[in-house]
């Protein structure tokens, strides 16, 4: 994988903007997601946390404007499916999973990107199993429901499906997590956590958008702020724990926000 | 939630730059037309007030789409067909005073039919005392109307508020077809009109002369257009409807009763379908199909005002009426304009247009949740399973070959059902995009046969693939359209389209159509061995149609088979039932959202064509009627009925298809259901879609699994050991 003693920038933006009629949802942001690390992405309700992942994986493309680099690579305006061959993978708030399929079809959609000829090749002379599926799913403790709809399993097993198939993702180079411990409970969070510390220790780049302070705080590298759009305050998370902006947004003296 | 579903971006007055554009141009396109018409104001003027009339009826009939989707956000297919049923009440009880009852099961009639007796006459009608007073008859017809808006509303759409748009469009097209085919069963197919209610006088209006009925039709729909505005904007009910569309669940805690406004609403719909058809029916006459015809242009007329505007929804409708008539006047008065029916593809044209501007969808309801689709199941390959199959194949050959000729033909209508069928397992079943023009991919095939074959006198080994690709290629240009939609407009789209295909291409005789009686198909012969319907045979009783021409269609049946379930195992499969399952999500995956779809409307498209081909040559000589739009519906009513997304539902499909195997085994061990068969797959298409839509292959498929587990659970008494994590679910 990367050298850890020099973290470059995997994933960024510049100046990005997300405008919906006569709302700024996210205004002029530029960020960072260094190689190997945990980045965090906090915000209250309504800072514009989701909007960013989706203008950053393409889903906006009438509303966004500014820059995102992949690796130095300008990639703004390209198709989400495309953005997802580059590597730039993501998961859901909402799972978003494939409730028809196995669980394993669930990550090996993910694996490959399908042309014409591919389909047909397959059609003619059906694919192996693939091993780095299994390993995904053993990295994740999903081995024995493979075979299983996302249906039959626990809200906190359909949560590690969603990064599973982004994960799978042949050449996911950077995944964004909108909000994966959204309905989980304290000690299912807190065991959520370790196993994201655990992707990053294996080398993937994470970058985590939730509103649980304690998650954020606990397992990320560095963090950002998001208030109403706007960057307001970045850094690790004993910087973050004493900024006055921090505090002032989660406890609210700026003025809650609906 | 991604920003870009806030209630504000969903109003009618944030609309989009290129749909305000499109509306302007709209504009601007009829004051010129104003300006023409004021410089020569007969000639100008006479399309439009012909057209208006059309016009009316059309813009009419949106309101009433209009309404029923505010109210439950169902699109209903069935609407023109309510109007017709209600019209056909009000022309019987003003005629002859009878009122008709829709066509019942006979409970004798499985004692009747094998005894071949006849033990109680059935009634029909219900005579009422002679004629009746047309204000009196217009009451019972409504009431008639008003019931069949409760029946809609609490035994189909409000089961089906949760179930995915499929199983709404399906049950809505199961009310067209049941209706129609009640209206024709107890009235014909023949025209029928009635005693004018509006004063018919002509009078000269900028030196045309008119029926002044249109002048009073119209003024009915503008009164009607803004009471129904007017209604939705200031009362109550109205308000709660839209809160209802809006947010489901939130007006529901505010204590709006989104459920008998819906009632209310769907009464509203049936009502003003059935006054529309009751005036009009004086001034045009009413057939069975007027109305539903008609429809697609409302439905046009209806998307234009977003489903939701009644001003905008009326005013298109009158505007395709006028539209329609001035196009048909430049077609007649210019030569050069090519009379290949424009004005007839001008619905499809709007649709286009409607859906290209406004892009996405529809304005997605916030409905609670949808109900899960049904399974694409993927049976795993078992020896058992292949000696079954092997088993299947066996009887279809036996059948095929050596059954009475009456089994043989079954058999063959069945084969080329089962391969029209898989169309729509892949482009419906698996990707979930509704097609409602299949039928005219196959009609393109089907006169490329006989233009190919016939006319040109190609072999059956050019002629084939020709007629195919001929198919294929229309169906990947109409498929244009539904990669920016999806859904019940997508339906829409596809039923203009189909319409589109058959107004410009099947109408006509020559190269480019089928006509009304004149194509001809060669017979099938590959390297100088004949094996049509009529060629000879060495098995067989050597009666018409001999078995070679269906072993032919059973090698391809079985060949086609196979291919759709490698598909649903293949990786292009997993990847339509993600795109199926959901789009967003697998974009985000790394699919090609589009690419899937197009693929998945050219397989489907190969299919048609191919099932259409074979029509052409397992008829002989075949016309227009074999390729319509209804028979499109039914072909969907049909693969929807049987399992809409599994091999064994297609088969099951051709199995019940018009003249398939199993109606005729039905005609010639039970009784004749021939002319009852598509009131019966109405009504067993609603019942389908609202309480099992997995169709019989999946009821039957359940029934077996719950079978073999209980046998296995007898033989065992300690049951396996149930997967963790099994029922410990979310919620």
């Amino acid at each position: 994988m990367s050298n850890p003693s020099a973290p470059d920038a995997v994933l960024r933006t510049e100046h990005l903007v997300v405008q919906f009629g006569g709302l700024r949802a996210v205004n002029d942001v530029s960020l960072e997601c260094s190689r190997g690390q945990l980045t965090g992405l906090i915000g209250p309700n309504g800072a514009g946390k989701t909007t960013f992942i989706d203008a950053v994986t393409g889903f906006l493309p009438d509303n966004a404007s500014g820059s995102v680099a992949l690796e130095g690579v300008e990639v703004f305006g390209r198709s989400p499916h495309r953005l997802s061959h580059d590597g730039l993978t993501r998961t859901w708030q909402t799972l978003e999973l494939f409730d028809d399929i196995s669980v394993r079809s669930n990550l090996e959609i993910a694996r490959e990107r399908l042309s014409l000829v591919g389909a047909l090749a397959d059609f003619f002379r059906p694919r192996r199993r693939d091993a780095r599926v299994d390993e995904i799913l053993e990295l994740l403790g999903l081995e024995d429901f493979a075979a299983h709809e996302p249906r039959e399993l626990s809200q906190g097993q359909r949560k590690l499906v969603g990064v599973g198939r982004a994960l799978a993702s042949a050449s996911s180079k950077i995944l964004l997590l909108d909000e994966p411990a959204a309905g989980l409970d304290k000690s299912e969070t807190a065991w959520f956590g370790e196993q994201l510390r655990g992707l990053v220790d294996e080398g993937h780049t994470l970058l985590l958008v939730d509103h649980d302070m304690g998650l954020v705080l606990n397992v990320c590298d560095q963090i950002h702020m998001l208030v109403f759009g706007e960057l307001v305050a970045s850094g690790s998370p004993a910087e973050m724990r004493s900024d006055p902006k921090v505090i002032a947004a989660y406890l609210g003296h700026s003025g809650g926000s609906a | 939630m991604a920003a870009g579903k806030l209630p504000g971006e969903r109003r009618l007055r944030n609309r989009p730059l290129a749909e305000q554009i499109a509306l302007a141009v709209l504009a601007v396109v009829g004051a010129a037309w104003a300006v023409a018409a004021l410089i020569d104001t007969p000639v100008f003027f006479q399309p439009v007030l012909f057209g208006l009339g059309t016009g009316a009826i059309v813009a009419a009939l949106a309101l009433g789409l209009v309404v029923a989707y505010r109210a439950s956000g169902v699109i209903n297919f069935g609407h023109g067909a309510i109007a017709t049923y209600v019209t056909y009440v009000y022309v019987s009880l003003t005629d002859t005073g009878d009122y008709p009852i829709p066509p019942l099961p006979n409970p004798l009639a499985p004692i009747e039919g094998i005894g071949g007796i006849e033990l109680v006459d059935f009634p029909t009608m219900v005579g009422m005392g002679g004629p009746m007073h047309p204000a009196l008859a217009m009451t019972v017809a409504l009431s008639t109307a008003a019931v069949l808006g409760l029946i809609a509303h609490y035994a189909i759409f409000r089961p089906l508020r949760y179930a995915p748009v499929l199983a709404k469009v399906v049950a809505s097209v199961g009310i067209m077809l049941f209706l129609q085919a009640a209206v024709v069963l107890r009235f014909g197919s023949r025209a029928k009109s009635a005693d004018p209610i509006f004063p018919n006088d002509p009078v000269d209006f900028l030196g045309v002369r008119v029926g002044q009925d249109r002048f009073w039709l119209l003024g009915t729909v503008a009164v009607g257009t803004l009471a129904l505005w007017l209604l939705f904007r200031y009362t109550r009910f109205g308000i709660a409807t839209r809160a209802s569309a809006e947010n489901e669940r939130f007006s529901t805690l505010l204590g709006f009763n989104a459920d008998f406004q819906a009632g209310v609403s769907w009464v509203l719909a049936s009502v003003l379908a059935g006054l529309v058809g009751i005036l009009v029916a004086p001034i045009t006459g009413v057939t069975p199909n007027l109305f539903t015809v008609l429809l697609i242009s409302s439905l046009g007329a209806a998307l234009l005002g977003r489903m939701s505007s009644f001003v905008i929804a009326a005013a298109a409708g009158l505007m395709l009426g006028v539209l329609d008539q001035e196009l048909f006047r430049l077609e007649f008065e210019f030569a050069w304009i090519p009379d290949i029916g424009i004005r007839r593809a001008l619905p499809f044209v709007v649709i286009a247009l409607a859906m290209v501007v406004r892009g996405e969808t529809l304005p997605s309801r916030g409905a609670v949740q949808a109900e899960r689709l049904p399974e694409a199941y993927a049976p795993p390959i078992t020896r058992g399973r292949m000696v079954g199959y092997g088993l299947l194949a066996a009887i279809a050959f036996w059948v095929t070959v050596f059954a009475p000729f009456q089994f043989r033909s079954g058999m063959q209508n069945t084969l080329i059902g089962v391969i029209l069928a898989l169309s729509l397992v892949v482009v419906t079943g698996y990707v979930g995009q509704i097609s409602l023009m299949q039928m005219a991919l196959a009609g393109v095939a089907a006169f490329a046969v006989g233009s190919f074959g016939t006319s040109a006198g190609l072999p059956m080994l050019l002629t084939l693939p020709l007629a195919v690709l001929s198919g294929l290629g229309f169906g990947l240009i109409a498929a244009l359209p539904s990669l920016r939609t999806r859904g019940a407009s997508l339906a829409i789209i596809t039923l203009a389209s189909g319409l589109a295909i058959e107004e410009i291409f099947f109408q006509r005789s020559g190269w480019f159509g089928l006509g009304r009686t004149t194509k001809e198909a060669p017979t099938p012969e590959i390297a100088g061995i004949e094996f049509g319907t009529t060629s000879e045979f060495v098995w067989g009783d050597g009666k018409i149609p001999t078995g070679v021409f269906g072993l032919f269609l059973l090698a391809l049946a079985i060949g086609c088979c196979v291919s759709v379930m490698r598909l649903r195992r293949s990786r292009l499969g997993e990847q339509m039932l993600a795109v199926r399952a959901n789009e967003r999500a697998a974009a985000a995956a790394g699919v090609n959202v589009a690419a899937i779809k197009l693929s998945a409307f050219g397989i489907a498209s190969f299919f048609a064509a191919l099932g259409g081909a074979l029509t052409a040559y397992k008829l002989g000589t075949y016309a227009q009627d074999s390729f319509g739009i209804f028979v499109s519906l039914s072909v969907l009513a049909f693969a929807y009925l049987g399992g809409i997304s599994t091999v064994g539902g297609a088969i099951m499909a051709g199995t019940l298809f018009a003249e398939g195997i199993g109606i005729v085994v039905t005609n010639e061990w039970f009784i004749d259901v021939g002319p009852y068969t598509a009131y019966v797959a109405g009504f067993f298409l609603i019942a389908t879609a609202v309480y099992n839509n997995e169709g019989i292959d999946g009821f039957q498929r359940r029934q077996l699994v719950a079978l073999w587990n209980r046998l296995r659970g007898r033989r065992r008494s300690a049951p396996d050991k149930p997967p963790a994590g099994v029922g410990a679910s979310n919620e």
